[in-house]
Parts: C-alpha cells; sequence; structure tokens
C-alpha cells in the first residue's frame, strides 16, 4: 500500500493501526453498495406522473421506500461519525500508548515528544475527512434521489449535517477532545466513552441551538385561514398577533374555554367561546416564523466556526499536557 | 546535555507522585556516572530503581532538583515491562527503531541480538517474555546510544539467554564506549559485569562508586567479638563467641582477627540486609 511513501512516524503509526485503515475503508464501500444497491431497486419502477408534470415515486415501489429508510438511519450513522472518531483518537491513539507503557518507548526514540503526536493526529485527520469526505458523498448519491421528503428536508438532522461543512468540523473537534481527553484520562475504555460522551453532549447543544443562531423570518396574515411559510422553509414557530402587532398566548383563551362549565355538552368543543375570547383580546391576525433554505449555508458556517474553535482549543490545550508532562 | 566525561548526572534530584498517601520515591540524589561505565542500579523493591531510570530517560520531570542525561536521541531506555506494539512483527518493530532513529539506526547491531532465534514475522503479541526482552534489546542498542538505560533487563531470560545477551551487551558497550546503567536484582549477572555501583534504599542513595574502589574500602573480617572502632560497621552477625562482619575500613585493620575482601555480592547483601530495617 501507500506504507512505502511514508516515513518515521507515519509510517510507525500507519503500520501500527492498518486493521482500522482497512476496517475503514470497508465501511466506505459497504455503504457504497448499499447505497448504490438500493438507487438500482428503485430505478427499476418508474415514477408516475401528476397532472402538472411533476413527477412523485410510485406508491408500490418498495425500492424507493427502502432507500428512504436507509437515508434516514444513514443520516444518524453519520451523525455518530464524529464520536467513533473521537474515541478511537482517544482510545487506541493515545490513551493506550500510556495505559500500556508503550509511550516509553515511543518518547525514547529520537523522535520529540511533539512530533509523536502530531503524526498520530494528522495520520488521524487525513483519514478521518477522507472517509467522512467518501460517506458523505454515498450519503448524497441517495439523497438526490429523495431530498425533500418526510424527515429528509435540508433542516432535518442528518441531511443538515451530511449535506454541509458541519459532519467535517464535528470530526475535526472529535480528533481534538479525544487527543486531549486520551492524555488526561490514561485509560482505553474510559477515555473513549467521557470522548463519546462530550462529542454527545455537543452535538446535542448545538443541535438544539442551530436554529438560533440566525435571526428568523416572520410572514404575517389575517386570522382564520392557514397561513403558510415559504417553500422548503423550516418553521419554527407560529401564533396568533393582536392589532397592535403583539404576540399572544393562545393558552389564556384555551384557559378560558375550559373553565367554562357544561363544555362537554358543546357540540363545537367550546370554538364559540374560543372565538370570542380571541375578539375580546383584540385578535385579528396570525404570524409564521421560519428559516428559509438561503439560511442554511449560514447557519453552517456559523456551527462549524464553533466546532472549529472548539477543535483549536482543545488541540492546542492537548499539546500543552504533553509538553507538561513530558520534557 | 552533559559535561565531558559525566554521563549521568543527579543534582539534589527527587520526585514524588501525585495522589494522597504517596510518598517521595526519589530524595536529595547526588551522584555523577563517569562516560563508558557499566553501573549496576541496586535496591529493594521500591527503592526508587525505576523512578530513577525513568527520569535519566525524560519519561518524567523531577519533582525537586535536577537530572542532566544525553537528549533522547543520544539515549535508550529498557523499561521494566519491556512494551512494545503488540500488533507489529519483529521485522516491522525493527523497521521502526530505524524510521525513527534515522541517521542513527544500525540494522546489523539489532540483528545481532535478535540472532535468528526469532522469526521476522511472528508478531509481538504471540512472543514469550524472554522473545520480547530480545526485541526490545534490540531496539535499545540498533539505536547506537550513547547511554544505555535498563530496568531489569534479563529477568524473564533463561539462563542460557541471559550469558548471551550479557555478553553481547558488555561486548557492544566496551566497543563503542557506551556508558550503561542496568538495574537488577540478580546479583550473580551484575558480578564480573559492572564496574560501578549505585546502591538505592527508601530513595536515597546509599552507596556509590566503582567498584573496586568499594570493595577495596570494605574488609570482610571474623573472628573473637570486639570493638571494632573506628571502623565503620556495615553488618555484623555473631555466632556464639564468633563475630562475622563487613566493616568499612579507617586505616589498617589491627586484631586477632581474620580478614578477607568481600565480593560484590557479600557487599551488596550486607548493604541490603542493614538498610533492610533502617528509616527511610
Amino acid at each position: 500500500m501507500s506504507t512505502l511513501a511514508l516515513k518515521g512516524t507515519y509510517w510507525v503509526t500507519v503500520r501500527q493501526y492498518r486493521r482500522t485503515l482497512w476496517l475503514a475503508a470497508a465501511a466506505v464501500a459497504v455503504s457504497l453498495a448499499v447505497i448504490g444497491g438500493l438507487r438500482i431497486w428503485d430505478a427499476q419502477t418508474p415514477d408516475r406522473y401528476y397532472e402538472d408534470g411533476q413527477r412523485y415515486a410510485a406508491d408500490d415501489n418498495r425500492g424507493y421506500e427502502a432507500l428512504r429508510l436507509a437515508l434516514e438511519y444513514g443520516g444518524m450513522w453519520l451523525l455518530l461519525l464524529p464520536l467513533l472518531v473521537g474515541a478511537f483518537v482517544a482510545g487506541p491513539l493515545v490513551a493506550r500508548e500510556f495505559e500500556s507503557g508503550t509511550y516509553k518507548l515511543s518518547l525514547t526514540q529520537s523522535v520529540s515528544p511533539t512530533d509523536w503526536l502530531r503524526a498520530k493526529l494528522l495520520t488521524a485527520t487525513a483519514t478521518a475527512l477522507l472517509v467522512t469526505l467518501a460517506l458523505t458523498g454515498v450519503f448524497r448519491i441517495g439523497w438526490s434521489r429523495v431530498s425533500g421528503s418526510y424527515n429528509l428536508d435540508w433542516s432535518d438532522r442528518g441531511p443538515y449535517e451530511a449535506t454541509g461543512t458541519v459532519i467535517f468540523a464535528y470530526v475535526l473537534a472529535a480528533i481534538a477532545v479525544g487527543a486531549l481527553v486520551g492524555q488526561l484520562i490514561r485509560r482505553t475504555l474510559v477515555a473513549m466513552a467521557a470522548t463519546g460522551l462530550v462529542m454527545g453532549v455537543v452535538l446535542l447543544i448545538l443541535g438544539a441551538f442551530r436554529w438560533s443562531f440566525l435571526t428568523v423570518k416572520t410572514v404575517t396574515g389575517p386570522a382564520g385561514p392557514t397561513l403558510w411559510a415559504p417553500e422548503n422553509a423550516l418553521m419554527t414557530d407560529a401564533g396568533l398577533l393582536t392589532t397592535s402587532g403583539v404576540r399572544f398566548d393562545q393558552s389564556i383563551c384555551w384557559d378560558e374555554v375550559n373553565r367554562t362549565p357544561g363544555l362537554d355538552g358543546m357540540n363545537d368543543g367550546g370554538m364559540k367561546i374560543f372565538e370570542r375570547c380571541l375578539a375580546q383580546h383584540d385578535v385579528t391576525s396570525q404570524y409564521v416564523d421560519y428559516h428559509p433554505q438561503s439560511h442554511f449555508w449560514p447557519t453552517q458556517l456559523i456551527e462549524s466556526g464553533i466546532l472549529l474553535a472548539l477543535a483549536a482549543l482543545a488541540a492546542f490545550a492537548a499539546f500543552r499536557v504533553l509538553r507538561a508532562r513530558h520534557p | 546535555m552533559t559535561r565531558d566525561g559525566i554521563a549521568l548526572k543527579a543534582d539534589l534530584l527527587g520526585k514524588k507522585y501525585g495522589g494522597r498517601g504517596q510518598g517521595w520515591a526519589l530524595r536529595e540524589c547526588d551522584f555523577a556516572l563517569p562516560t563508558g561505565r557499566v553501573c549496576a542500579l541496586v535496591g529493594p523493591n521500591g527503592a526508587g530503581k525505576s523512578t530513577l531510570l525513568a527520569l535519566a530517560a525524560g519519561l518524567l520531570r523531577p519533582t525537586e532538583g535536577t537530572i542532566e542525561a544525553p537528549d533522547r536521541e543520544h539515549l535508550a531506555y529498557v523499561a521494566q515491562d519491556k512494551p512494545l506494539h503488540p500488533r507489529l512483527t519483529v521485522a516491522d518493530t525493527l523497521r521502526m527503531g530505524r524510521e525513527l532513529n534515522p541517521g542513527r539506526w544500525n540494522d546489523a547491531t539489532a540483528r545481532r541480538v535478535i540472532a535468528d532465534t526469532l522469526d521476522p514475522e511472528a508478531v509481538v503479541r504471540t512472543l514469550s517474555g524472554g522473545q520480547r526482552t530480545r526485541v526490545a534489546l534490540a531496539l535499545a542498542l540498533g539505536k547506537r546510544p550513547e547511554l544505555l538505560l535498563l530496568d531489569e533487563p534479563m529477568a524473564d531470560l533463561d539462563p542460557l539467554a541471559r550469558h548471551q545477551l550479557m555478553g553481547l551487551l558488555m561486548a557492544d558497550a566496551a566497543e563503542h564506549g557506551t556508558t550503561v546503567v542496568m538495574s537488577s536484582h540478580i546479583l550473580t549477572e551484575l558480578e564480573g559485569a559492572c564496574d560501578h555501583l549505585l546502591l538505592l534504599h527508601g530513595g536515597r542513595i546509599r552507596l556509590d562508586g566503582p567498584v573496586d574502589e568499594l570493595l577495596a574500602a570494605h574488609t570482610l573480617l571474623t573472628g573473637p567479638v570486639a570493638d571494632l572502632a573506628p571502623h565503620t560497621v556495615v553488618e555484623s552477625r555473631t555466632t556464639g563467641r564468633q563475630l562475622t562482619a563487613l566493616i568499612r575500613r579507617e586505616g589498617p585493620v589491627e586484631g586477632p582477627w581474620e580478614t578477607r575482601d568481600p565480593s560484590l555480592e557479600d557487599l551488596l547483601l550486607a548493604h541490603l540486609r542493614t538498610t533492610e530495617g533502617a528509616p527511610a
């Protein structure tokens, strides 16, 4: 393999983790085979056409359904990739050297501790980024067919990460965090678990706040008919407005309905009371908050920026810890 | 770097491990080991031998004091547990030595240590303790170090392999003027091989010097029980009216005693026995 061209610590790292590299390559090949196979299966059943010329997958196209399912799960697996990469760096790559004592061998050769850790991390980074690139490519092969369908919109968890830059930023952050945690917790399994936990928490936190990075756009309309956000938008909130434009808390009126005696006997479920309540509170219009699809890239870049800052911080700390302990 | 003629020098060196209840592993160690010596590092378990070697190898930072040793390019260290990457083959492990020590690596030396006793394609994980020792020593010698630090190097070897490797080690050290510091429990393996002695106990140095000088300064005597002043008694035993004592001489020994020069083993055992109960 390419190990022939590698030198020094890079050769040692690649040689040591050959099996992991093969495993990563195999994972990419398998995912490509699965998604490619499902697309071929899906293509066996021709699409139906609406009268306006729009196409849709036939109801009996089980290949299409399988592809959709594979991508829903595939997106989730892709989210686990940073956790896996981080756990690998923290455990087998770093902590195991300290746990098994092989660091005594590695750090008494003619290479400095910094060179040693840098070779490990750069090898892991190059490999992880390539694998991520390959897997997101495979994801896109499937996604280009089913994008926009239920659970597979641009803003949904899975497709959002897999079709932008954030997945790469997550992987980089995971490597840096793993390098730090692996040195602080010099136990392979504990370090793996801790890094997985940290990256899981980061994923959850950023997932919860990413749609707060940019201010939402709002459309308003008269109360009554359904108000739609523009096509492909991610709706974040909807509600009622008073004449003065203040957002009105509907629960006030639902509470009033619920307090009315004899509610069970009303055949409209208390709608009349509710509407009278709204009129009393001067509610005349409604609003929808949404993120247009144009917010995709700015949100991606802000999230990636946060992750890269985290990565830089963790990597800096990792090398500081190494130098503090090993002169 | 070390000064001319001194391969390893410690100045009030101390190491305290973190964590509650952990005391000093090493305290106020002062010594200077001349270049080209083969030094035996002796002491009971927990005396601080491994700590001293790890400090010399630059793997630990001293808590206090300093230790001057060659930089990592010019020293080799074989830890007590002979750490090796378990999934690499023997050939890969030697290749690693070459990759990580560009310009210094000597393949012929490394192969001489392996000495056709190992299959190069054997995976390190499958090797026995003695075979691992061989690979670890091959890595250390192949690097052509100026200072060779060996922590219990021969413990896992059978007598034949021990004899062969010790001979190889000594010949190589003599040929290249390598300074060797070797900790060991096996006193017979040190006799004849070492020309310098460092005796550690309770983290402090109890004896330090060239073996011949240390031997010459001590006398083993047997005879009637009597006051041995002005000599310093290292160890004495009485059986009936018979006294056996190892003394550090202050002037010539005069009296009704039978005297003889102690062997290195006599000297070490006497010191190890007496320091056993002594406060650290």
